[in-house]
């Protein structure tokens, strides 16, 4: 499938009408949608958008759709992902506003979330477990890992934590390379 | 004058909410104290639907506060001045990193930058097991789809619609 503006626009809609249960539901859908379908992108690719996203003000599926849309298309395709992926939230909301609160208190709309809250953290983690392949290369990038997922389980920024790892992979890149050339002399 | 209130309001909250969706609801809820918009009781009510209608909570509540108040253009502007500074910022680092990929430090950053957000997923993914896998059946429910993602690659689709029903069925055996 072509790379063209409305395809890209397409796909996105597609993706915002199943990104149920959270905007982190995204992720194993453009990983589905986007990798494994169309191969527009790889996991590398989408789990570096995920870490800026974090590090970006504003709504996570909403950054990650502009970075994946501008890597496709420029400007044009970042405002056609962006547009694509909350053209069926906007829709949604529109239509259920006056019904919004009897929605909520029914029992089968209560348990369905309660299933499909279930399947998320399924998503998620085998997400988790596509990226790790592609980033954890080496001891360093292990602790890294590790590291940042210890911190964000303590509630620390994920500001901080993305800005720590950037800082932290200039510092140990630059010392790797200087042992590297001085073992050459 | 309601247009440049949502504008100004739903603008502040995207540019100042870092961390995703939920970083959003604090600034919900002041709106919820400072506007007639929508109550605080409105907003979890909209915070629970959210994650049951398509999209992004953050994007549902712009909606939702925006159509209640002044109708479908109040909904489009209040959606719009939540995104609008997401797209501008996302779009210059989009850029930048194009432009200086090559460069050594932006690809020790990269390298870095990576499994941190590996890991930030995967703390996400904890504490979506700790808040939504509570119960026997929810247990069951999780071990079960475990395993099928360990024989099969299913679409995500299939992972949310058969939890879905699972769920509905439970629910009218009176189980949950």
């Amino acid at each position: 499938m072509q790379k063209s503006v409305w395809n890209i626009y397409k796909t996105f809609f597609k993706i915002g009408t199943i990104l149920l249960g959270g905007g982190y539901v995204i992720l194993p859908l453009l990983q589905s949608e986007i990798v494994d379908k169309k191969g527009w992108a790889n996991s590398e690719d989408i789990v570096e958008y995920f870490a800026l996203s974090q590090s970006l003000p504003g709504i996570i599926a909403a950054n990650i759709s502009i970075f994946v849309g501008y890597k496709l298309q420029g400007v044009r395709g970042a405002l056609a992902a962006i547009t694509g992926v909350i053209t069926p939230a906007f829709l949604a909301i529109v239509l259920i506003a006056n019904i919004l609160s009897e929605l909520v208190a029914k029992h089968s709309i209560q348990s369905i979330f309660s299933g499909v809250a279930v399947g998320v953290v399924i998503l998620v983690l085998l997400t988790v477990k596509e990226m790790w392949g592609k980033s954890l290369v080496d001891n360093f990038t292990r602790i890294v890992f590790l590291i940042s997922m210890v911190l964000a389980c303590l509630k620390i920024s994920p500001v901080l934590i993305i800005l720590g790892s950037i800082f932290a992979g200039i510092i140990y890149r630059s010392f790797k390379d200087n042992d590297i050339s001085s073992a050459d002399i | 004058m309601i247009y440049l209130q949502l504008i100004f309001e739903y603008f502040k909250t995207g540019l100042f909410s870092f961390g995703g969706g939920y970083a959003t609801i604090p600034f919900l809820y002041h709106l919820a104290e400072n506007y007639d918009w929508f109550t605080t009781k409105q907003l979890s009510d909209m915070i629970a639907v959210a994650s049951i209608t398509p999209g992004p909570v953050g994007v549902n509540v712009a909606t939702y506060s925006g159509f209640t108040t002044s109708g479908i253009f109040g909904a489009l502007i209040a959606t719009g001045a939540l995104i609008f500074p997401s797209f501008i910022i996302a779009v210059i680092v989009a850029k930048l990193l194009a432009k200086f990929r090559e460069n050594k430090y932006v690809q020790s950053a990269i390298y870095a930058l990576k499994p941190a957000g590996c890991g930030l997923l995967a703390a996400v993914a904890i504490g979506l097991f700790r808040e939504n896998v509570v119960q026997l059946w929810a247990y069951i429910l999780f071990g079960l789809l475990f395993l099928m993602s360990l024989k099969v690659k299913k679409d995500p689709l299939v992972y949310l619609g058969l939890s879905g029903i699972i769920g509905l069925v439970l629910g009218g055996l009176k189980i949950l």
